[in-house]
């Protein structure tokens, strides 16, 4: 088994320049995406942590325009691919294939769409469970095997996976494993009525808003180096790790609502979320320390698609956010009178 | 090793707003320790108007000290620490975790904690794990540095005591409450006033009963048997000292021995002592011709009967019949002295009379001796008797201790007004004038007395006071109300009514009231005369024997009793 490594071109960035950058990327999305001011900076955190989103929401919010716009702005290679049933694992990762070369034949790997830097996975729940699967090495291993061949996927590698809440029918809910690997599932809230004005505005007339590069696949690479280098003081640690205690039904600290209506609650991945989050978030906020704010401030996203509700929660329709709110509720910030 | 100065800053920034935090702790803490100290003392002061608390006093003292040493103690168990400063400080400022993230990492990297070197902050190669370390260190150094500058721009007002709502609403509740419980009169304040008393009437008697142990056995010997009484005094002494409480059981210990005391007294050891001082002085005439011994001494009179019967033997026989028939005009108050005295006086007089000089000198001294031992005996049952008074004075003293302050005035007024019964008594006098007179008696120690004319009618009362009053023409009540009471100048020779005691008391008799009718007599009649001018040798006896047994009878001060009985002892023709 051979081994293609791709070396990042990374650079040597000041806190400063994180911010400043952040500020700019957000700046530049925002020409294109009307308001989701908070979706933006939470993709944007997915990125700079390094992970991978799943956004769910009704058609037609800008899901994709998003993530089309975000793989603009930052200047990396963007793959679409459009989740069907019948799509196969090797649509996604790729296939060998037979060529003639040389006088002779020989398999070649053919890569798939998952090459890129940003993967767009729309509507991924309407997939099989096995081509979703395909999936999972990516996002996890950020590599893909292929008959005993293993590719490395050139960093930066983000799946922005999106998920259509309204259309259930034949469709293939992510498993909990796979759901896990997202750092975070952005909830996409119709616009406000002066952004749909807005965008009325820009989608109707004659211009195209149109966006500029601000920064590259190798600056994205080093802010995500220099955010994982935030020391973050352990009373906030503690913090970040009381939350995903607490939503699980048989912690002390759990609330009514977790004790009553969740199965399973949130795994370690679901602390290093909050962790890692926090981090970018106190970057971008142009801080050097991450504040308990900035773990609680992530704690909806992180953690609503790591809450397993039992039968009851979903029968009576508890939310996973009621359930992350009263999490945060029952366990406030430590207090020193 | 050199403390990096940006955390040396950071530290000492933070004092001044640690003393703050600590100031509005012990605030805060004073004020729970306010309201619990205010609780407990409602609480106690509550507790002490059910229960008759003696140490309440004492514990309403110690709850406030108890509570500022708690305080104390609280207050030093409370100084905040520099870390906890850092996270109040970024709670209550909104600092954002910066000031406690400082901290709490250089506590998690010591090797950060010293000083930088002065390339520290210079870029470092890329890519490799140095240059990650130096990243952090320079995150941690860029942490510090707006730790420090955002603490210079931190509210220095910040961690103003404040005082907490809730405990301090409850602790000005409780306060109000506290005062009217603590200046409306507690009715327990009665009991233990009462046993107080109680307690120091027990200390008084038991020092009289001491000193009446100590007057006993001061020069006395084996076997005399006040000894053994003066042992039993001290105990008894003891024993109030010990569990002056013990109310009932000390008046019956005390009880029990005067009942001792009493039953061993001689009834007629006064007239005793009367007849043996009058015989003693009449024998002490007729050997010097003269009152020589108006005291009655008995050794007075043992040496003149012993220079009485040295003179027999120069005596003429009419002289010594005269001498015979003088001793045997002593027999009855020899009889009254005692058996021995009588029998010596006797074979003394009959010795005189045959002749016999000898017998006669023989028969005086036996009389001699008589006389000493019964003034012995005499001496000792007035000791007995005053032990017996001393005792029922203890007791009286610590029933009176032992009971409220007002009772008797209450229940003597009740009493003496809604009671009057009386009962009519006829009685003829002088010319046939009849007069009705009625005499009620009331219940209980009271004495009560009523006057009525043609009709029923008098009063009566009991305890201390005395209810009289008159009526005529009709059945009605006391027309003068009772009064206060007051003995006048007797007071000096009655003894003091409020020894009479209440239903339950050991002393307590209980009185029968009147039968409500009275009888009026009227008529007329030729009165007898009557002998109205007697010589007093002639009722003296009379009146002399009823005065013995009064004093006998009656509880009477010691110093009355010998007044009265030199009284008649002067009187004796």
């Amino acid at each position: 088994m051979t081994e293609q490594a791709i070396e990042p071109a990374a650079t040597r960035l000041s806190p400063e320049e994180f911010a400043d950058r952040a500020r700019a990327i957000e700046r530049e999305v925002g020409r294109v995406i009307v308001g989701q001011h908070a979706l933006v900076r939470q993709t944007l955190i997915v990125m700079l942590a390094n992970g991978h989103a799943l956004l769910e929401g009704v058609p037609g919010l800008g899901k994709t325009l998003l993530v089309r716009t975000m793989a603009e702005v930052l200047d990396c290679a963007f793959n679409r691919i459009q989740f069907t049933p019948d799509l196969m694992p090797a649509d996604i990762v790729g296939t060998n294939i037979l060529i003639e070369e040389e006088g002779g034949r020989q398999f070649r790997f053919q890569p798939g769409p998952i090459f890129a830097n940003l993967v767009l996975a729309d509507e991924i729940n309407r997939a099989t469970p096995k081509t979703q699967s395909a999936l999972l090495e990516a996002m996890q291993e950020q590599q893909v095997s292929v008959a005993r061949q293993r590719y490395k996927l050139d960093p930066p590698f983000f799946v922005l996976a999106t998920q259509n809440p309204l259309e259930m029918e034949g469709t293939y809910p992510l498993p909990e494993a796979q759901l896990d690997r997202f750092l975070f599932k952005l909830w996409v809230p119709f616009p406000a009525e002066e952004d749909l004005i807005a965008i009325m505005d820009r989608t109707t007339g004659a211009e195209t808003a149109t966006v500029e590069h601000v920064a590259s696949g190798a600056d994205l690479v080093a802010m995500q180096r220099l955010a994982r280098s935030v020391p973050i003081a352990p009373h906030v640690t503690a913090y970040a790790v009381s939350l995903l205690s607490a939503t699980h039904p048989d912690n002390e600290r759990a609330p009514g609502l977790v004790r009553e209506y969740v199965r399973y609650g949130g795994s370690p991945r679901g602390a290093q979320a909050l962790v890692l989050a926090g981090k970018i978030g106190a970057l971008m906020d142009g801080r050097y320390n991450v504040a308990i704010d900035d773990v609680r401030e992530v704690a909806l996203p992180a953690l609503r698609h790591r809450v397993i509700r039992n039968f009851e929660g979903e029968a009576e329709g508890i939310t996973p956010d009621a359930i992350i709110r009263s999490v945060l509720d029952a366990v406030p910030p430590p207090r020193v009178d | 090793m050199t403390l990096d100065p940006t955390l040396s800053q950071i530290r000492d920034g933070l004092r001044p707003f640690r003393r703050r935090l600590w100031l509005r702790r012990v605030v805060r803490d004073g004020t729970f320790s306010l309201a619990a100290v205010m609780g407990l003392e409602l609480a106690l002061a509550l507790a002490a108007r059910i229960v008759p608390l003696e140490w309440g006093r004492v514990a309403a003292a110690a709850i406030p000290l108890l509570g500022a040493l708690a305080l104390l103690v609280d207050a030093v168990r409370v100084r905040p620490t520099l870390g906890e400063t850092a996270l109040a400080l970024d709670g209550e400022q909104g600092l954002r975790d910066r000031v406690s993230s400082a901290l709490e990492i250089a506590l998690r990297s010591p090797d950060l904690v010293e000083a930088p070197l002065a390339a520290e902050d210079a870029p470092t190669a890329e890519g490799t794990a140095t240059e990650d370390a130096a990243t952090y260190a320079r995150f941690v150094r860029l942490q510090r540095r707006d730790a420090l500058s955002t603490l210079r721009a931190a509210d220095r007002r910040a961690f103003r005591p404040r005082l907490q709502r809730r405990p301090a609403a409850v602790t000005v509740v409780l306060a109000l409450l506290l005062v009217p419980a603590l200046l409306l009169p507690n009715p327990q304040s009665d009991v233990l006033a009462r046993r107080e008393n109680q307690r120091a009437a027990a200390e008084r008697q038991a020092e009289k009963l001491e000193k009446a142990a100590e007057r006993l056995a001061e020069g006395r010997t084996a076997p005399d048997p006040r000894l053994d009484l003066s042992a039993e005094l001290k105990k008894l002494a003891r024993e109030l000292r010990e569990r002056p409480e013990d109310l009932d059981a000390q008046l019956a210990r005390l009880g029990s021995l005067e009942d001792a005391l009493r039953a061993r007294i001689d009834p007629a050891n006064e007239q005793r002592a009367a007849a043996l001082s009058s015989l003693a002085r009449s024998v002490s005439r007729l050997s010097s011709g003269q009152d020589s011994n108006p005291g009655g001494d008995p050794k007075k009179a043992n040496e003149d009967l012993a220079r009485l019967g040295e003179k027999i033997d120069g005596m003429t026989k009419a002289e010594r019949e005269a001498l015979a028939a003088d001793l045997a005009g002593l027999e009855s108050t020899a009889r009254q002295a005692g058996a021995e005295a009588q029998a010596a006086l006797r074979n003394a007089s009959q010795a005189l009379g045959r002749g016999d000089a000898a017998g006669a000198k023989d028969a005086l001294g036996r009389l001699g001796d008589a006389l000493a031992r019964g003034a012995r005996n005499v001496e000792l049952n007035r000791d007995l008797a005053r032990t017996a008074n001393d005792l029922q004075d203890a007791r009286r003293q610590l029933a009176d201790a032992g009971k409220p302050a007002n009772q008797g005035q209450g229940q003597g007024q009740g009493q003496g007004q809604g009671q009057g019964q009386g009962q009519g008594q006829g009685q003829g006098q002088g010319q046939g004038q009849g007069q009705g007179q009625g005499q009620g008696q009331g219940q209980g120690q009271g004495q009560g007395q009523g006057q009525g004319q043609g009709s029923l009618g008098g009063g009566g009362s009991n305890a201390r006071f005395l209810g009289s009053g008159s009526s005529s023409g009709g059945f009605r009540g006391p027309t003068a109300g009772n009064k206060q009471f007051s003995t006048g100048d007797i007071d000096k020779v009655l003894a003091d009514f409020g020894r009479l005691g209440k239903p339950g008391d050991p002393s307590y008799v209980a009185g029968t009231g009147g039968d409500g009718q009275t009888r009026q007599g009227s008529g007329t009649g030729q009165g007898t005369p009557s002998d109205a001018f007697v010589p007093y040798t002639g009722v003296f006896q009379d009146f002399y024997d009823f005065a013995i047994t009064s004093l006998e009878r009656s509880t009477v001060p010691l110093g009355v009793k010998d007044y009265v009985r030199d009284y008649f002892s002067s009187l004796n023709p």
